[in-house]
């Protein structure tokens, strides 16, 4: 049994028809293309495989793909602009050493632009607390931290 | 004493990585593409009477399986031949791979692994380390005596390779000390565990196979392909896409051989994709279970007279690095310390647990944990501050190593003073905090290595390395160093790397040896177009070539600065001649001589080549409630030789200090009684996360080295996490008035002897 599903990936309407056992994560990463998204556990231990859902942050990998029908869903491929252009997030990540084998930055950048999105001036331990669903083994999280930091006083001076 | 200001340097794959384009290993997919899945053993220890695959077979969507029976029937290994690709006689540990499925998709695969019958007879586990090399203990190999291995190995049952280092009579040292600290450390295992879980896709074409692997050596996993699978080199070509991170848990060749026997099989690409479980259990990324006995002798002015120490090393069930890394274990049991009598000895012993291997400074941090709480012992016992006995005792320029090698200027000291001094040693404190510090060293591993360097028409370049880049930074570093040699901006330069058709060979991304080798054939690369640009510059400028410059992109003459090419001009012209290519490898420097003339199992590990020193200071608080240690804050001084990518430099000591917070305090594998791992997920193997993470400074001390890298650089990767767990336990004991010598110092560990000291137990 499959169930046609649809919703907007990145802003742009897409529709699958999938198995209702199968997770958002497989659906973007192998039926949608959409291999940004990365699974690092299948079982929300990492957060490698977060995606927006309506905006909020979500492990994709425990989530069932028929259950987006209708919904918002952003990937990393949607935050930068569509003419290319680097998220104040996205720079400050390389600028402050925040990417070093890449595998969590995704999962990084999605909590990170939740968490700027409803906070827009964090203290480093909300950063912390925000992130503290995405494990991160290469950078020891000082410059991710540094990174949100320094993205979010740059939005705030637009 | 120099600090390094960090300029922001962009590495060149970064934005693929923000922008989720990069793909890895897991993220590539071909036309006809079949998925593999893994039957492991799931048993410690068994006889195999019978495998059964028929019911598998007969599962619609199965295209191949492939086992022992399917594969050339040789044994390998890196010192000890002792495995075969795929368990056919015996299951000697849990994760022991016996059959490997390709169906349409990976549910079916998985599914279908899981009907292979198996019959097994079960044999004692062999776990406890101790009760390993006891008398009459089950043999973990019983035919080991007929198994092929480096003749420089001392072996015998279960005892897989033994390693000493003697300087001078430290028995007899010991008995005229003063003071004598004997103790006893006992470390669990833990593991490299990169946030990508590994995926290896094989795809034949006529008689040759490209293999597209998340592993850390490329070069190495091609000759093991080559060498199980019985074929030439060539016909093996092994790609790289991004790696999601090593730690030593993709070193060696793996499972790219039993997916390239599958897709042979199946006539179609296959790939397998691991779950995290299954990444767990991967072989010969478990870091090693200890035991380590350690007993020092000392004048009561602090003095130290002797030590000898005798670790035995988990090796598990088959052996990958471990002979050559329990000789440096043997090494680090000594410390960076001026030690006149040493006696130590390291077992690597057999058990029927998983195989260990290279993870992050293999060995160093568990047996630095041991010396550095040892060294407090010992300034306990003498009523010296911990911090004054390290600096009488710590390596100077002119001292004598281990095995008697000169001790060359370095920064061992002044690292030790700065971290003390960055974090206020010595300062009051509220009663459940306290400072805690560690030093230690780490050598350096001078190879081979080749790249190449041209210069493209529109005056860029290419770098063309066999390296490999696992996120360290260090391919991306390297045209920091091209540029430099010629006069260009690191940005002017692209990369092609981790594709053995391509580049030269490199013994890839272990050993910190990245920079230090790969860097010098970049440099030599280099170095020869530069002559050969001032060549062509010299002509059409008429100027002699050693009067002129390559700087800012031009050729000119020094001094006159109107007097320019662009290069860019002298790479078009050279378009239409002799193109500007140059390849490199330059000289590897030497290592120090030794004399180690009574050291058994000798492997080169014992001559540390231009060391890294370092020392670590850190601040906890323990609730005595509960037990719960928290980090709040780390000194690190590191001395690395030059300091080439500041940003990517600090970049690996601040994940080397949380990887080593991790180990300290909640990663360690727990056992079941017959050696399966009981915590093989990521909520009950708990990594440090961005909330626990402390706030960390960091400073490079650069000392000039004649046996360092180009630029006088050394290996950055490994070293931040090797005295991090030994910094902490100092800081927990000088919190909590008690010591803790198991490892990771849990909060069940540290509440436990709270509890005991308060019954007066
Ligand atoms: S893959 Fe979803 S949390 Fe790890
Ligand atoms: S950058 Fe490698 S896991 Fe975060």
């Amino acid at each position: 049994m499959r169930y046609e599903t649809s919703f907007r990936l990145n802003g742009t309407p897409v529709s699958v028809s999938v198995e209702p056992s199968r997770t958002l994560l497989h659906v973007l990463r192998e039926d949608l293309g959409m291999t940004g998204t990365k699974e690092g556990c299948t079982d929300s231990e990492c957060g490698a495989c977060m995606v927006l859902l309506d905006g909020e942050p979500l492990n994709a990998c425990s989530y069932l793909a028929v259950q987006a029908d209708g919904r918002e869903v952003t990937t990393v491929e949607g935050l930068s602009a569509p003419d290319g252009s680097l998220s104040a997030l996205q720079r400050a990540f390389l600028a402050h050493g925040g990417v070093q084998c890449g595998f969590c930055t995704p999962g990084m950048l999605i909590s990170a632009t939740a968490l700027l999105a409803r906070d827009p001036d964090p203290a480093e331990e909300t950063v912390r607390a925000a992130l503290s669903g995405n494990l991160c083994r290469c950078t020891g999280y000082q410059g991710i931290v540094q990174a949100v930091r320094s993205a979010a006083a740059e939005i705030r001076e637009g | 004493m120099a600090v390094v200001e960090l300029p922001s340097f962009v590495r060149q794959d970064g934005r693929e990585k923000v922008t989720g384009t990069a793909r890895y290993s897991a993220d590539l997919s071909t036309p006809g593409l079949l998925h593999a899945a893994v039957r492991l053993g799931g048993v410690a220890h068994a006889r195999i009477r019978g495998i059964e695959t028929a019911r598998a077979r007969a599962l619609p969507g199965v295209v191949a399986i492939v086992t022992q029976a399917d594969v050339p029937d040789l044994r390998y290994g890196t010192w000890v031949r002792d495995r075969t690709l795929f368990a056919s006689d015996a299951i000697r540990w849990e994760g022991e791979i016996v059959a490997m499925v390709a169906a349409t998709t990976e549910a079916i695969a998985r599914e279908a692994a899981a009907l292979i019958e198996l019959d097994l007879e079960p044999l004692p586990p062999v776990v406890d380390l101790e009760a390993a090399i006891a008398p009459g203990a089950p043999l973990v190999h019983p035919g080991w005596a007929a198994y092929d291995g480096d003749a420089r190995i001392p072996r015998e049952g279960n005892v897989g390779s033994r390693h000493t280092i003697v300087k001078g009579d430290a028995e007899a040292a010991l008995a005229g000390a003063p003071v004598v600290v004997r103790e006893r450390y006992v470390a669990d295992g833990s593991h490299a565990l990169p946030i990508e879980p590994r995926a290896i896709t094989a795809e034949w074409q006529g008689d040759r196979v490209t293999i597209q692997t998340s592993s850390q050596v490329p070069y190495l996993a091609r000759t093991h392909v080559a060498s199980t699978l019985g074929m030439p080199e060539g016909k093996v070509r092994v790609i790289v896409p991004h790696l999601g991170g090593g730690f030593g848990g993709k070193c060696e060749g793996h499972f790219e051989p039993h997916v390239a026997a599958l897709a042979r099989i199946a006539r179609r690409p296959v790939r397998l994709a691991f779950d995290r479980r299954e990444e767990f259990l991967a072989p010969d990324h478990h870091r090693e279970r200890m035991v380590i006995d350690l007993a020092t002798g000392v004048d009561h002015d602090g003095t130290i007279l002797a030590r000898s120490a005798r670790i035995l090393i988990d090796n598990g069930a088959y052996g990958a690095d471990e002979p050559y890394l329990a000789q440096l274990a043997a090494v680090f049991a000594v410390g960076p310390y001026r030690i006149p009598a040493v006696a130590t000895e390291s077992l690597v012993v057999y058990t029927t647990t998983q195989p260990t291997g290279s993870v992050r400074g293999p060995v160093a941090p568990q047996v630095t944990w041991a010396v550095e709480q040892h060294m407090d012992v010992v300034a306990e016992r003498l009523g010296i501050d911990p911090l004054e006995l390290r600096r009488r005792n710590i390596l100077v320029e002119g001292d004598e190593g281990p095995v008697r090698q000169r001790i060359g200027a370095n920064g061992a000291k002044t690292a030790l003073e700065r971290a003390a001094e960055m974090i206020g040693w010595g300062r009051p404190l509220p009663a459940d905090e306290a400072i805690g510090i560690a030093t230690g060293w780490w050598p350096s591993f001078p190879g081979p290595s080749g790249a190449v360097v041209k210069l493209n028409a529109d005056g860029s370049g290419t770098i063309v390395t066999g390296a490999q880049e696992c996120g360290t930074g260090s391919v991306m570093a390297l045209p920091i160093l091209a540029a430099e040699v010629l006069g260009m901006r690191p940005e002017e330069f692209t990369l092609l790397y981790q594709d053995t058709d391509a580049g030269g060979w490199d013994a890839g991304a272990s050993g910190s040896q990245t920079t230090f080798n790969n860097g010098r054939a970049v440099v030599s690369a280099a170095t020869e177009l530069r002559e050969r640009l001032l060549a062509l510059a010299a002509e059409r400028l008429e100027a002699n070539p050693a009067d002129l410059e390559l700087t800012d992109g031009v050729a000119r003459v020094k001094g006159s600065p109107e007097a320019a090419i662009p290069i860019a001009e002298l790479a078009a012209e050279a378009q239409g001649g002799r193109l500007l290519i140059a390849d490199g490898s330059g000289d590897p420097p030497a290592v120090p001589e030794v004399d180690a003339g009574g050291c058994v199992g000798r492997l080169g590990g014992e001559s540390f080549a231009a060391p890294c020193y370092f020392t670590q200071a850190v601040r906890v608080r323990v609730d005595r409630a509960t037990g719960v240690v928290r980090v709040l804050e780390v000194a690190a001084a590191h001395e690395s030789g030059t300091i080439v990518n500041p940003i990517g430099a600090e970049g690996q000591v601040l994940g080397g200090i949380v990887m080593g917070i991790g180990q300290a305090l909640t990663e360690g594998t727990q056992l079941t009684p017959d050696g399966r791992q009981r915590n093989a997920d990521m909520l009950d193997y708990k990594l440090v996360t961005a909330a626990d993470a402390p706030p960390m400074r960091v400073e490079f001390v650069q000392v000039p080295d004649p046996n360092a890298g180009p630029r006088g650089l050394k290996g950055v990767a490994e070293p931040p996490a090797v005295p991090t767990p030994g910094a902490i336990a100092n800081a927990i004991a000088r919190a909590a008035g008690t010591r803790i010598r198991l490892l990771p110092m849990t909060a069940e560990r540290v509440w436990a002897d709270l509890a005991d000291v308060e019954a007066g137990r």
